[in-house]
């Protein structure tokens, strides 16, 4: 037998590599807590704990940790940080308040996608943006760049040494989470964000995730507090049966409701009109690569990510070529097995007019045509768990 | 600690023999298992190939690997367990019994000297 991984992002370095993988400050932690680590965009993080399919299901059902610290932390701030943030992403960051955030994206002038990010509006010009993974360097002198460029008063700077990022995700989220805070969580809007005393401790707090269940993530410096708070949080949920959870659920869980993994996603250079984020463009305003989006609209001719369920047995993976009729039409950028419809499903680029729903394609497993169905985002509907304990 | 029975041949990449006759029945070791995790997915090969010791037999599946499993000797496939198709985690739960992959026909019974015994497989995990 041989071990193949399925990379999970950007490059898979094996452990024994030559390139110094980074680490969370929770690793020992992790180790403790017995998991399997894999390495994510040059960090070492933790794949599984127990098992994926029993990880995924406990944040569908009850509720789930996650550390994540391998995402980035930039702080965008200065006079004109609003700018700025209009001005590199596809967002009017005029219109997203203080104590509130957003889920966008930062384009090159060809309108290709640098990276997806979510960034919080703390408070009067002080931002904190969320890129992917190894981001934070390409970011953060993008942005810088760009505020020279356009003589804009504001700067980037990179603190993603400076935190730990803990995600709290699944339908009792909200109930463990409560019994940590002051803050009345009922009130903490979908993707509100605040300062919060959580543990003791004063993190920024925010109703954002990426599983596609109610949660909430906390940015936590300096990093060594977080170690209590990661362990009060899995006492506090206990009587849910709560888990600490690795990148394997990660994965399969964003992936179950189509969210975007920036390596598989954005591999060779696509435009948001091209990966399904055509809701999250706001054409109201200026930004870096609107008029390559808007050639682009005009032509119409561009692949769009569409979204396969498998009618065979078979689990697509990145990289597997889809058919119609023996042509080629497209390519999958992420792919695997869905715990909770137990079906292979994918996300491939497929060629215009191919994405009508119900359109049945073949994707290309080891030579063999696997049967599949266009279908609509996402592949795990919101009452999932209703109708999955009826 | 993973599982080594005693009565069963081993290969270097993680599968298991058992000779009964002239067939050999093959499987995946307790310790391959526990590194693939949750297994998700098998495809068997057709019954009556025939297949070279070393080939590629099949493909088992975890949510987050494609592991190839390879023939340990020579000969026809006269059996594949197809109650994997519908249940591939059995091989999670029992990798030397209800989840067995295939059953081989052997052509030369020499090729099984060279198959490693309990404790040679031992070292090696």
């Amino acid at each position: 037998m041989k071990f193949r991984n399925v990379k999970l992002h950007l490059l898979v370095i094996p452990l024994w590599g030559f390139i110094m993988l980074k680490r969370s400050p929770l690793y020992p932690l992790h180790k403790k807590l017995g998991a399997k680590f894999t390495e994510f965009a040059g960090f070492e993080m933790p794949l599984q704990f127990t098992s994926i399919k029993e990880e995924h299901l406990t944040v569908r059902e009850t509720v789930g940790l996650f550390d994540v610290s391998h995402m980035s932390n930039v702080w965008v701030t200065g006079r004109e940080a609003e700018k700025l943030l209009s001005l590199t992403t596809i967002e009017d960051a005029s219109r997203i308040k203080e104590e509130r955030s957003q889920y966008t994206a930062i384009l090159r002038e060809d309108g290709t996608i640098i990276d997806d990010v979510i960034f919080l509006h703390i408070d009067k010009d002080r931002y904190m943006v969320i890129p992917n993974a190894g981001m934070d360097e390409t970011v953060t002198s993008w942005l810088n760049e760009k505020a020279e460029e356009y003589n804009i008063d504001a700067e980037a700077t990179n603190v993603s040494k400076d935190f730990v990022i803990l995600a709290i995700q699944g339908p009792k989220s909200r109930d463990t989470l409560q019994k940590l805070t002051d803050v009345d969580l009922n009130t903490v809007g979908f993707f509100a964000c605040r300062y919060a005393n959580v543990s003791g401790e004063k993190c920024i707090l925010s109703h954002t995730g990426y599983t596609g269940e109610l949660g909430f993530e906390l940015q936590v410096t300096p990093t060594d507090v977080a170690k209590h708070i990661f362990m009060d949080i899995l006492e506090a949920g206990k009587e849910y049966n709560i888990k600490p959870i690795g990148l394997g659920a990660r994965d399969t869980l964003r992936l179950e409701k189509c969210f975007l993994l920036a390596g598989n996603e954005f591999e060779g250079g696509h435009t948001p009109l091209e990966a399904m984020l055509s809701w999250a463009i706001n054409w109201d305003h200026d930004f870096i690569g609107k008029e390559a989006l808007i050639k682009q609209k005009e032509e119409g001719d561009y692949p769009r990510l569409t979204c396969l369920e498998c009618i065979d047995k078979g689990i697509p993976r990145h990289g597997c070529e889809v058919e119609k009729n023996g042509e080629k039409i497209g390519v999958v950028s992420s792919g695997t097995m869905s715990p909770c419809l137990n079906k292979g499903i994918a996300m491939a680029y497929l060629n215009p007019g191919f994405q009508k729903e119900g359109l049945e394609v073949d994707i290309i497993i080891r030579g063999k045509p696997v049967k599949a169905k266009v279908v609509k985002p996402p592949f795990v509907k919101q009452d999932w768990l209703k109708t999955h304990k009826s | 600690m993973a599982e080594v029975r005693d009565d069963l041949k081993y290969t270097e990449t993680h599968e298991w023999v058992k000779i009964r006759e002239n067939i050999a029945v093959v499987g995946i070791t307790d310790h391959a298992q526990s590194e693939l995790t949750d297994i998700v997915y098998v495809e068997l090969p057709e019954e009556g190939k025939e297949v070279k010791k070393g080939d590629e037999l099949c493909t088992v599946e975890s949510v987050k690997s494609v592991s190839e499993i390879y023939a340990p000797v020579s000969g026809k496939i006269v059996k594949v367990n197809k109650e994997l198709e519908d249940t591939p985690e059995v091989i999670n739960k029992s990798p030397y019994d209800d989840g067995w992959l295939v059953e081989i026909e052997v052509k030369d019974k020499n090729e099984l000297d060279s198959l490693l015994d309990a404790e040679g497989y031992k070292k090696i995990i």
